[in-house]
């Protein structure tokens, strides 16, 4: 039968095991103290990995008066240092010790008692800290395959050490490319607390050796290399998908945001590196978006006042036609003042045409419009905008004559003369005088194909092709001398497989040709290079995409190049490639 | 087929208050073509039209239900030799059909002398004149897309007052992308059209129908609308003591707010001497013109990327027939050969790109056809596509009886 205790009986045994604890317990009250000990030095104190340090501790009696002739033992707690066993007091009541520190950087401590302190000693905390730098080690990074032209996934890396292998802090740390160009995000730097500086290594152009080399003013005649191969192709950093709803048609970006124009969807304005919604290339984030009227939203221009206004969003109706002989749509223009919520505050319609693409003489503040059979049309758009901006038209010209017009797209060359290209009747050379437009020269110059894009930079145009025209298809890049009269022909580029090059633009640098291609095996982007000679476009890669690329806008963003492509449907998207290893 | 041989033609409930029927056909053909795309001819031998066709009633017919099976999806998936023929996709060759073609439940009740019908389930809806593989001539007209509606989620009203019909349906707009699919649902509602048919005299049969179609082109619903009008005359009376039958059809398709026109004119007639038909076919019929993909001329490019088309082309056809009933007529069998001769002359229809000149290397075309109809079950030719409740039981019930 089990016996339960009583109140009194637990109430015995706890008070026994109290007195138990308190006889045996460091904090035992024993007999009273007849001494104290306490720091006096070296408390505290910083100073190198092996190196020696003076600590002192003093006795006194209960009353506080110095005790001499007393033996104070040292000891060693941790760090694996060194200090003599003991020494005496003197008239003051103080005895010291040499502690020599450990090899292990960090906090180490020692400990002095004495007779009749009791359980008090004096206890001391020297922080140990790496000795004079003499290794540089590899840390990360050698050894990777990246794009050339762009930084490296991860950052070359080493560490400087002491003797004892402990992070020297602060040490400069001197960073080279010794081979195959690129830059690197710092040139020096400071190692941190883990006694590690880093760079990063934006790779030279494909085909050197890529080497950098680290080298460190605290450690002589060490240097480490770091070795990277650099690879050229067009990367696909990121894509957005959009409803499959006629799809994406055309991009415009600038300032780092992206402007998709999805047909009856509307436009959709991506951060792609601007910051405003923390969108980046990798990872673009929607800002706000708009649906234009009568939907069919094909192309779209952020309009730069000379005056520093940003107000208006220009966007291109693509409306119903009939390929070559008529067309339908609209210029609709969008208060962006809000990105994340744009509105509609004006349109511009040529009765009887459709328009298609833009561009801006922005220094002007005229807008040249491709309206297909109407032509081109200049608008002025200076000012704030009225609701019908059938008042802002400056002039209007049909290049190839009613019939033989079908104008694709509208560019400035080197703020004078308007190059267009027209699908029916070729390349032409126009001259806005201030109210009127003149021919220059070309047209009637394609007779085999349908064009379509085109662009004019460094003293030559390229136009594309498009479908079928029963002769030819529209699978080529035409290279054009603009001089001062009309373009002459003076190289092609056939691509084999499609039927069409829907867009083309050259970059900035004006060292790469890109175009769209759509309608066949090898639809998708190309890339060529213009480096040699811009009347003879050079391949360099090709990314295929089955269901071909609508549209291609090259943009420089951060120092990369990059090609943000519509994808048609199914599955429409924009797809942004990364281009910058093929810059020559 | 030989399956269905083996299978009882008709069965019947008790008191022939419920029955059932099914039967099957199918047409093998050898086709040739004199024109192509970019060029050449073409001949291709083929199993078209292949069908199961099942009815079954209840209720003294008041319930009904009416379906056909198409297996063109595996005998013609990349579609039969037809130059100027076009729809989903499909260009200078005729689209193979839906797997179900039609599925549909009717109900049909009287008030009096007021015959009233309500369908619904995937079909035709009510416009326009029957699907061309129920009439004359092997080869489908091009104006498929301007004189019928079909394989739709549809709901059909119908009321038949005296010689006088009228019908109304509520469908999707999309026409089908592949054989496989099904219609967009999602959409039903967005289009409707209406029928008015008059039976004035004994086999004159006149029709007149109006459909407000939405986005036909584009099955996520962001095309054009098309506005269709379609009218037609049927005579089906005996000429010089033997069965004759003609048909005259009017149809007109706008698009894009009037800024695509499409119109056809087509007339046939058939002449039966004894086993022997002799038949002809006219058509004038214009078509919309697109971007084909590369690989395949005879396809165009699907989804849509925008709402442009290359221009409109001008097609005429004669077309003329003999075939012949090899057993007898009544039986549960039926062979049919047949040859098909057609003349085909295609010029552009005002302004745009497309020269057909240039892409079919040539505008005039012969097309000669040879085939053997294969039929069994007692309905195999009399089973009429598209035509639910009171339109499956208005007079006359005219019988061209798929002479190929």
């Amino acid at each position: 039968m089990m016996r339960i205790p009583t109140h009194s009986s637990v109430s015995w045994a706890a008070a026994t095991l109290l007195l138990v604890a308190g006889c045996g317990g460091p904090d035992s009250a024993g007999p009273p103290p007849t001494r104290v000990i306490s720091v006096s030095a070296g408390d505290g104190q910083t100073a190198p990995v092996t190196t020696a340090v003076q600590l002192t501790a003093r006795v006194t009696d209960p009353a506080g008066s110095p005790e001499a002739g007393v033996s104070v033992s040292w000891s060693v707690v941790s760090g694996g240092g060194s200090i003599p066993a003991s020494s005496a007091t003197d008239a003051d009541g103080k005895a010291s010790a040499t502690l020599t520190l450990g090899q292990i950087a960090g906090s180490q401590r020692a400990r002095a008692t004495a007779d009749g302190v009791g359980n008090t000693p004096a206890d001391f905390t020297v922080t140990a800290v790496a000795g004079p730098a003499t290794q540089l080690k590899k840390s990360t990074g050698d050894g990777q395959t990246g794009w050339a032209g762009s930084p490296l996934p991860l950052a070359y890396a080493v560490t400087v050490q002491d003797e004892f292998n402990n992070p020297v802090v602060g040490a400069t740390v001197d960073w080279a490319v010794a081979s195959g160009g690129g830059t690197l995000s710092v040139s020096s730097s400071l190692t941190g607390t883990s006694g590690a500086a880093s760079t990063v290594h934006t790779l030279g152009a494909a085909g050197a050796t890529q080497t950098v080399v680290a080298t460190s003013t605290s450690v002589a005649a060490v240097s480490i290399s770091f070795t990277s191969t650099a690879t050229v192709g067009i990367r696909l950093t990121s894509s957005v998908g959009v409803p499959a709803n006629y799809g994406l048609h055309d991009t415009f970006v600038r300032d780092g945001l992206a402007f998709l124009c999805v047909w009856d969807e509307g436009v959709f304005i991506y951060d792609v590196g601007n910051g405003m919604a923390g969108g980046t290339i990798n990872l673009p984030r929607l800002v706000g978006s708009v649906k234009t009227a009568g939907g069919n939203a094909h192309n779209a221009w952020w309009y730069h006042s000379p005056g520093g206004s940003k107000q208006y969003l220009f966007v291109g109706e693509e409306g119903p036609g009939s390929v070559g002989s008529s067309s339908s749509g609209s210029i609709h223009v969008v208060d962006v003042s809000n990105l994340a919520a744009p509105v509609e505050v004006g349109s511009y319609t040529l009765a009887g045409a459709g328009a298609h693409n833009f561009w801006v003489d922005e220094n002007a503040e005229i807008l040249y419009a491709a309206f297909y059979n109407g032509g081109v049309v200049a608008l002025d758009i200076s000012g704030a905008l009225p609701s019908d901006l059938a008042s802002r038209e400056l002039a209007r010209i049909q290049p190839g004559g009613a019939g033989n017009t079908f104008v694709w797209g509208v560019m400035q060359y080197e703020g004078g003369d308007i190059f267009a290209s027209d699908m029916v009747s070729g390349f032409w050379r126009l001259r806005y005088n201030g109210g009127s437009f003149s021919v220059v020269g070309g047209g009637n110059n394609v007779p085999e194909r349908f064009t379509s894009d085109l662009w004019v930079q460094g003293g030559y145009g390229y136009t594309g092709g498009w479908g079928n025209r029963g002769i030819q298809p529209g699978n080529a890049v035409k290279v054009w001398q603009v001089g001062a009269g009309a373009p002459v022909l003076v190289d092609s580029v056939i691509t084999s497989g499609i039927t069409t090059v829907s867009d083309v633009q050259v970059s900035a640098d004006g060292k790469l040709l890109v175009f769209s291609a759509e309608n066949g095996p090898n639809a998708g982007l190309a890339v060529y290079s213009l480096a040699g000679s811009p009347s003879q476009p050079v391949f360099l890669a090709r990314y295929l995409v089955s269901q071909g690329l609508h549209t291609a806008t090259v943009e420089t963003i951060g120092g990369q190049t990059y090609v943000f492509a519509a994808r048609n449907p199914a599955n429409p998207a924009l797809m942004i490639f990364d281009i910058t290893s093929l810059v020559p | 087929m030989l399956i269905l041989a083996a299978l009882p033609a008709t069965v019947r409930g008790q008191g022939g208050s419920t029955s059932a029927t099914i039967a099957g056909r199918g047409i093998v053909t050898g086709i040739y073509s004199s024109g192509e795309p970019l060029g050449g001819d073409a001949f291709q031998v083929r199993l078209v039209q292949p069908m199961l066709m099942a009815h079954a009633t209840a209720y003294n017919r008041a319930l009904r239900v009416t379906s056909t099976i198409n297996f063109e999806a595996w005998t013609i998936p990349d579609g039969e030799l037809t130059i100027g023929g076009w729809g989903e996709g499909f260009v200078d060759r005729r689209h193979p059909h839906t797997v179900i073609h039609e599925l549909m439940v009717s109900g049909v009740g009287h008030l009096g002398s007021t015959e009233l019908s309500l369908s619904g389930g995937k079909g035709f809806a009510a416009f326009g004149s029957d699907d061309p593989s129920d009439r004359l001539t092997l080869r489908y007209p091009v104006n498929h897309h301007w004189s019928q509606i079909l394989e739709r989620a549809v709901l059909t009203g119908g009321i038949l007052v005296g010689p006088v019909m009228a019908e109304v349906s509520l469908f999707n707009g999309d026409e089908p992308e592949y054989p496989q699919q099904s219609p967009n649902v999602d959409r039903f509602g967005d289009s409707w059209s209406a029928r008015l048919t008059a039976f004035p005299v004994q086999g004159l049969q006149l029709e007149a129908s109006y459909a407000a179609v939405h986005s036909p082109e584009h099955r996520a619903g962001s095309g054009t609308d098309q506005t269709k009008w379609h009218a037609s005359a049927q005579w089906t009376r005996p000429l010089g003591g033997h069965p004759f039958y003609a048909l005259a059809e009017w149809a007109e398709t706008t698009e894009g707010d009037g800024l695509f026109r499409f119109d056809s004119f087509l007339a046939e007639m058939s002449w039966d001497l004894g086993p022997t038909r002799l038949y002809y076919q006219f058509e004038s019929t214009k078509r919309p013109e697109e971007e084909r993909i590369f690989a395949q001329p005879t396809r165009s490019v699907r989804p849509h990327l925008e709402d442009a088309i290359l221009g409109t082309t001008q097609w005429t056809l004669n077309t003329v027939g003999i075939g012949r009933d090899l057993l007898a007529d009544g039986g549960v069998a039926r062979l049919r050969p047949f040859v098909e001769v057609s003349y085909v002359s295609v010029s552009a229809a005002g302004p745009g790109v497309f020269d057909p000149a240039l892409w079919y290397d040539g505008t005039r075309f012969w097309g000669v056809s040879l085939g053997l109809t294969v039929g069994l079950g007692r309905t195999a030719f009399t089973h009429k596509m598209g035509r639910y409740g009171v339109s499956a039981d208005a007079p006359p019930r005219v019988s061209t009886s798929h002479q190929h």
